[in-house]
């Protein structure tokens, strides 16, 4: 276990009300065990006490600290210093304001938007009356103790919907976060409000384009993409039809818009055209990205994406 | 200054702070939730192991609350007033039912029912938990719960001082973090749930938030702190971020090393060994470091290897988990690094068993930031959880009843007093040129953890006393750079140094004067417990600079004295 310090170079975007925004940059040594909070700490107590940015557990727990590191968005307390340096090749480490919210000071956003998001799906459960006046007791089964309990993990942290295309594109969509907290309790067995959890939560999902990126920056493995699609499979028993049909057609809109702005051919646009098959589309989507793809919106992965569309296509 | 009025305040909203909002809301009250980080971001999320609960029909049938009691009194060597441990008994199973059917996901049994695990100190298994993250879904659930009901929520607002009239509290200023717009809450009764303060030590699992705010702002209104010496330090933390590695890993076979490779623990502890209490482990640990057998940075090893990589990850996922993300290890192929740090404060605001203040009317606290006092001098794991529950909501229900009995009087010559909170704020951080907050912070934290920590002897404390002093002096030429007024961390940050210092010399003063080693106070030059002299509650004022002592008796109700030995 060797202590080697290694001095780095932390470029942070700045910004404030009066002065607009600017990048400046810190040294510090740090070592292989130091985390991106504990940088930041370290520059505030000891260099420059105005830098702003939000942090409390250190633990991946609380959801505080996310922020852009060398473009991906992640929690800074679950990130080394020397982990970054690693991966980039050079001891420089960027570090911005999370993506889609609007930004306050520094690293600080605003999560009004976020919150809206999140209570709008009537976040918690909603008992019978008998449980919540003590006369019944709940009994779960492990294994659905164990499936809610993936999805019930999620930390509003924000980082999926900070990563989320169709957020910015659709207004009508709750987006990643809101939907695995909407689902954690649409499959709850003790929930009482199935029916409206489902109108709340239906349309919406259909206007995810299953791009992973959600799925790609969550740092608690939630998978909110899973979550979509699990919703989606609910349709079914929506008592009073809504226009989900309707919805359908917005949502190949909304994939064609989507890979449009993130650079991408013309190919998958025919394609969605000429077959219209949206499951077909979404599946193709799906296996391309995968696993294969980390974060789908970094430049020098676009070549490969088309090659592997074109393959797909034929 | 704005004025808004309420019939109850809750500063924090953590567990305890959000039981007690609850509890006056459905009694029909009209309440706000003061809290400087969004509810679910307050330090109750990072709970790991569980929460302690006697469940009828659902716990060794050999098992009664009654073991519970006594179990929670001899963990905190007998300084547990034991009226108050009764309570936390008889009420833990009604409270995890409450949290469960609020849709908390408890870990289950095959027939369904909520599941249980051992933990240090229990004569039976009773905690229940959820994975290993049962502060984060407790916080969530009762976060989510009271978000639907009718409660007014003040996030990342910062509360600067109470108002007080002579003998009663009448309100709050608070800023609004964003704009620093500062505003009068006028409330009949204020509940302090502001949680720890693990941040005036060097080395801490808690939170950054943890500092302490509230035992300070109690302090200034003059109300007073029970048993502030009593801080309890967990030998086990993950270097260097200090993430808690739970004792479960001990528990499972896991050995400490130092840097010559040897098992240490054998010349500490011969026959427990590695598996000896929190207090000597970390004093071993600390030893070691101290005699040059830690490693470089100051930290010993937490050997996990000869389990072997399937046992690791299968039993221990946790602490192998932890080490990978935080510090980069691989625990199958190193040992952890880790050292103690501090964990838990016992002290708090003096209150009863209904949450009140004997000092001043309309004073409540609950939680972390009160002192019942169901852990005395040593908190047994998972009880902290559950007394955030219990008596968050003792507290919500006693503040209705105090609201239903005291009607509104009139406050409004105390405005002037408010604006001198602001003022005062303003004042201390006002200079030109001069030191920085980071400056004394620094030196506040190593001066606690060297000489306030874990060992403790007249000479370093009263070294330590005169430190703080000096240190509280140079606060008034502390020194602001950033003069923005949109989300000035920096301004907050030095304000939460005044607390930190307000509650570090109060620490420093009580620990100096308890001449007698209980729980996690060891004292090298008192090494035994002296039941004769000091079995009694601390009791301690702060005026100005001096810190004024009085004790009260511990309420003894079934339980003689008797050592602690396990
Ligand atoms: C790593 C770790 C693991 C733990 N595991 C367990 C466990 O397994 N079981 C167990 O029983 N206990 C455990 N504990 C202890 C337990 O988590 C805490 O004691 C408990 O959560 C405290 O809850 P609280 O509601 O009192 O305060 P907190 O949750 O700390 O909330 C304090 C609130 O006060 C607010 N606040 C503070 N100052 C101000 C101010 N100036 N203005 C406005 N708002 C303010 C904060 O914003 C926050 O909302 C653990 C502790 C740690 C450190
Ligand atoms: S998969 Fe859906 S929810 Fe996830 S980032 Fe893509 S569009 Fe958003
Ligand atoms: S789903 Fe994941 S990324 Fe999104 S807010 Fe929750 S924890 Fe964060
Ligand atoms: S500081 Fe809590 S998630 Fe990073």
């Amino acid at each position: 276990m060797s202590e080697e310090e290694k001095e780095i170079v932390v470029k942070i975007k700045r910004f404030s009300k009066e002065k607009g925004s600017w990048w400046q940059e810190y040294k510090l040594k740090v070592d292989r065990f130091t985390q991106m909070t504990e940088v930041l700490r370290r520059i505030k107590t000891e260099q420059d006490p105005t830098l702003a940015y939000r942090a409390s557990c250190h633990m991946a727990v609380c959801g505080s600290c996310g922020m852009k590191i060398n473009g991906e968005p992640r929690l800074a307390c679950k990130t080394l210093a020397l982990d970054m340096v690693k991966k980039y090749g050079k001891n420089e480490i960027a570090i911005e304001p999370m993506d889609f919210f609007p930004v306050i000071k520094d690293l600080i956003v605003d999560w009004t938007d976020f919150y809206n998001r999140m209570f709008k799906v009537k976040p918690r459960l909603y008992p019978s009356k008998e449980v919540l006046e003590g006369k019944a007791e709940h009994r779960l089964k492990p294994e659905d103790q164990r499936e809610l309990w993936k999805f019930e993990q999620c930390i509003w942290c924000g980082l999926c919907v900070s990563a989320c295309p169709s957020v910015k594109n659709d207004p009508e969509f709750l987006g990643p976060a809101a939907h695995a907290k909407g689902y954690r309790f649409l499959a709850d067995p003790r929930d009482t409000i199935f029916d409206e959890r489902l109108k709340i939560l239906i349309d919406s999902a259909w206007r995810c384009t299953y791009c992973y990126q959600c799925f790609n920056v969550c740092p608690r493995d939630i998978e909110p993409v899973t979550t979509i699609k699990k919703t989606r499979a609910y349709t079914k028993f929506l008592s009073e039809k809504t226009p989900v049909a309707l919805t359908g057609e917005k949502h190949a809109d909304s994939i064609a818009k989507s890979i449009e702005e993130t650079g991408k051919i013309e190919e998958a646009k025919v394609y969605i055209s000429t077959y219209g098959l949206l499951t077909a589309i979404t599946d193709m989507i799906y296996a391309m990205q995968n696993g294969k793809l980390k974060y789908a919106l970094v430049t020098q992965k676009k070549v490969k994406n088309m090659e592997q569309i074109r393959k797909i296509i034929g | 200054m704005e004025k808004l009025s309420y019939d109850a305040i809750v500063i924090g909203g953590g567990l305890a702070g959000l039981m007690a909002a609850h509890e006056i809301a459905v009694s029909g009250y009209k309440v706000a939730v003061i809290s400087k980080v969004f509810p679910t971001r307050s330090h109750s999320s990072s709970a790991e192991g569980g929460i302690a609960a006697y469940i009828e029909g659902n716990s060794d049938p050999n098992d009664n609350p009654d073991y519970m009691t006594y179990d929670t009194i001899k963990g905190g060597d007998f300084l547990v007033d034991q009226d108050a441990a009764e309570l936390l008994s008889q009420k833990s199973g009604e409270i995890v039912r409450i949290m469960e059917s609020w849709g908390t996901l408890f870990n289950r049994q095959p027939d369904g029912r909520v599941a249980v695990r051992y933990f240090g100190g229990q004569t039976y298994p009773r905690t229940r938990f959820v994975g290993d993250k049962t502060g984060m879904a407790l916080l969530h659930t009762l976060f989510q719960r009271v978000s639907g009901l009718d409660i007014d929520f003040y996030n990342e607002w910062f509360a600067l001082d109470l108002i007080r009239d002579d003998k009663r509290v009448v309100g709050v200023v608070a800023m609004e973090m964003k704009s620093m717009t500062p505003v009068f809450f006028k409330a009949r009764a204020i509940v302090m749930a502001t949680g720890g303060m693990g941040m005036l030590y060097a080395h801490s699992t808690n939170a950054y938030i943890n500092t302490g705010d509230g035992y300070a702002m109690a302090l200034r209104a003059g109300a007073a702190l029970k048993d502030p010496e009593f801080v309890q330090f967990h030998p086990t933390a993950l270097y260097p971020s200090d993430i808690l590695i739970s004792e479960a890993a001990r528990g499972e076979g896991a050995i400490l090393i130092n840097n010559k490779g040897e098992r240490f623990m054998a010349r500490y502890a011969p026959r427990k060994l590695d598996l000896a209490p929190r207090d000597i482990t970390s004093r071993a640990i600390i030893t070691e470091i101290r005699e040059g057998r830690g490693f470089p940075g100051g930290y010993v090893g937490l050997d996990l290897r000869h389990l072997g990589e399937d046992y690791i990850k299968e039993r221990l996922a946790l602490a192998y988990e932890a080490a990978k993300n935080f510090a980069g290890v691989d625990a199958t192929q190193e040992p952890i690094p880790v050292r103690p740090a501090q964990h838990y404060y016992m002290g708090g605001i003096d209150v009863d068993i209904t949450g009140q203040n004997p000092d001043l009317v309309g004073l409540f606290a609950a939680g972390e930031a009160a002192c019942v006092s169901v852990h005395g001098a040593n908190r047994l794991g998972s009880n902290s959880l559950l007394e955030t529950l219990v008596f968050g909501r003792e507290t919500g229900r006693a503040v209705a009843k105090f609201l239903s009995e005291h009607k509104e009087e009139d406050s409004n010559s105390l405005d002037k007093e408010a604006e001198k909170v602001v003022d005062d704020a303003y004042k201390f951080v006002k200079s030109e040129s001069g030191v920085h907050f980071g400056e004394i912070l620094n030196k506040l934290r190593n001066v606690m953890w060297e000489k306030v920590g874990i060992f403790r002897d007249e000479d370093g404390m009263k070294d330590a006393l005169s430190q703080i002093i000096e240190l509280r002096k140079m606060t008034s030429s502390m020194y602001v750079l950033d003069k923005s007024t949109t989300y000035n961390t920096e301004f907050f940050n030095a304000l939460e140094l005044r607390n930190m210092l307000d509650l570090a010399i109060v620490i420093a003063r009580t620990a100096l004067e308890r001449k007698e080693s209980r729980g996690a106070h060891y004292r090298t030059d008192y090494p035994e417990r002296d039941d004769t002299n000091w079995l009694k509650h601390t009791i301690a004022y702060l005026k100005g600079e001096t810190v004024e002592i009085t004790y009260k008796p511990v309420r003894i109700t079934r339980w003689k004295p008797e050592p602690r030995v396990y």
